[in-house]
């Protein structure tokens, strides 16, 4: 669960990136966080991962109280979140199966969980011919399910999708949607971060919107998707 | 940790150096250099410290005793020099030797000029050593003082000379390797904070991911101190040679230089332990700790 308490964000620039916002994502929630360059939308998933903190307000991710948290207790709130980024950031001197099992191996996981979860995971987005090869020999599309798996590897609560289909061709960005929607159907909760209207208006679902620093719009649209119910 | 863990951070460890050949080369020569000018200067200042030593150990002075105080005198005034406290050795030297040992210097035109001189115009003398030769003129005065010594013959000017080049060549030795030590420190900051910097994207991704900072920075602990370990090998093996090669040619031409003691030069081999053990610490340690403190600039995320 995510909860933001009258958060506000000002960095030392003096510019006020969130403004009093008040925000609460349910596990197992699915929500589309949209918004202009500049909205806001890349300091909320700082906040999350504690990369910056508040200037005022509470934050509170899965359990953790982010305003009271340690530097050295962050590690164990990052280990419960899984993040997809826009440009992947894979280890390109690791090959797929060793950049999912990577993050089994930080959080000391015995080594018999890993032979046999990574294999499932990669299978999973369905790269399971493509274990040995490295990321520069994979498309973006395939790059983007490699990042996916190592987000999903360690079964977090909370998957954090920072404009995950921003580098891949549009057709691809669907599937990866798709993925997304799969594993929220799992339970996982999934904040996807995009500015493609289109994928929003396809998919449907919670929309929160951020404009200047503020939340405009949070509610539940209907989607294109036939498949959808 | 677990094992399977411990193993696989070594692993990553041992493979970055490959993988970073270029920065892991840069690094081996870096700690190399560092190593030799350190090692180097530190060698030759022992040595240095021994010739001067040597030196110190063969100024003698000598005791002109009065003549004609018989054997019983001349034990108990032995005894009395023994006493003072800077006096290392005391030897009795007969006029009669000293006699002897002057003529077999002289070239045969010399000897002729004295072959008809019945006395013998030498003193009976004592040749003492000094334990500190910085206060042989205190001591050549306390000598002086005893009853039945005549004159002391001390090299004071001498010692004075040497107790000085000493101590320049002290303070400027010290000056030398603590400049260089912090150069290369400097240097080798700078050489492993490149390495980690080439690599801050994958340091990022493991802060994401909830690597802890111990676990980020082990692999580069370990490559660090491996890298130093190797460049610690190759400064032995080139300070071996190289020191080897010099000390041969102090040793093959042993009329010049044992004038000035450098026949007390230590060998290689009665310091090799001692260096291996020296680099070997110095290397890793410097290869370690350099490259994880670099990596700690990037685990602020």
């Amino acid at each position: 669960m995510v909860e933001f308490k009258d958060v506000s964000v000002t960095y030392s620039s003096g510019v006020d990136a969130l403004n009093k916002v008040n925000l609460k994502i349910n596990d197992g929630d699915f929500a589309f966080v949209v918004g202009s360059s500049g909205a806001g939308k890349s300091t909320l998933i700082k906040l999350i991962l504690k990369e910056i903190d508040a200037t005022e307000g509470t934050v509170l991710v899965n359990g953790f109280n982010l305003s009271k948290l340690r530097r050295g207790k962050v590690p164990a709130l990052r280990r419960t979140i899984g993040v997809v980024f826009q440009d992947f950031r894979l280890i390109p001197t690791m090959t797929v199966y060793e950049n999912v099992a990577f993050v089994l191996r930080v959080i000391d996981a015995p080594a018999k969980y890993i032979r046999s979860r990574v294999p499932y995971v990669i299978s999973l987005v369905g790269l399971q011919d493509k274990a040995k090869s490295y990321p520069t020999e994979l498309s973006g599309g395939e790059q983007q399910r490699v990042a996916l798996a190592r987000a999903l590897v360690n079964d977090p609560k909370l998957i954090i999708a920072d404009e995950p289909t921003g580098n891949i061709d549009p057709a691809l960005s669907y599937e990866i949607v798709d993925l997304l929607r799969s594993i929220n159907e799992c339970g996982t909760t999934v904040l996807m971060v995009t500015h493609e209207h289109d994928l929003v208006r396809y998919f449907g679902g919670r929309i929160i919107n951020i404009n200047k620093g503020s939340i405009a719009f949070d509610e539940v649209i209907g989607g294109s998707n036939p498949n959808e119910g | 940790m677990k094992v399977s863990s411990a193993r696989y951070l070594v692993g990553q460890g041992m493979k970055s150096i490959w993988r970073n050949r270029m920065m892991s080369f840069a690094s081996f020569c870096i700690i190399l250099v560092s190593l030799l000018m350190v090692g180097v200067s530190v060698l030759v200042t022992i040595n240095l410290n021994r010739i001067i030593s040597g030196i110190e150990e063969q100024s003698e002075a000598s005791v002109i005793i009065k003549d004609d105080i018989g054997e019983q005198r001349r034990d108990e005034l032995k005894n009395e020099i023994e006493k003072i406290g800077n006096v290392a050795t005391v030897e009795f030297y007969s006029k009669d030797s000293a006699w002897e040992n002057m003529k077999k210097d002289m070239s045969d035109e010399q000897q002729d000029l004295f072959r008809y001189a019945d006395d013998n115009p030498l003193p009976d003398t004592f040749r003492l050593t000094v334990k500190d030769i910085s206060l042989m003129g205190e001591t050549s005065m306390q000598i002086e003082m005893l009853d039945d010594v005549d004159s002391v013959k001390s090299p004071t000017q001498f010692a004075d000379v040497l107790v000085s080049i000493k101590n320049i060549m002290m303070i400027i030795m010290t000056a030398v390797i603590a400049a260089l030590i912090v150069v290369c420190l400097i240097i080798i900051s700078n050489t492993t904070r490149a390495s980690v910097f080439a690599r801050r994207k994958e340091i990022n991704i493991m802060k994401y991911v909830g690597a802890t900072n111990t676990f980020i920075r082990i692999p580069f602990f370990i490559e660090g101190m491996v890298v130093g370990i190797f460049a610690a090998g190759a400064a032995l093996l080139l300070t071996k040679f190289a020191y080897e090669g010099v000390y041969n040619i102090f040793k093959n031409d042993m009329s010049l230089w044992s004038i000035l003691g450098v026949d007390n030069l230590y060998p290689f081999a009665k310091m090799f332990v001692k260096v291996t053990v020296s680099y070997l610490i110095a290397g890793a340690f410097i290869g370690a700790i350099g490259t994880s403190i670099s990596a700690g600039k990037h685990l602020k995320v």
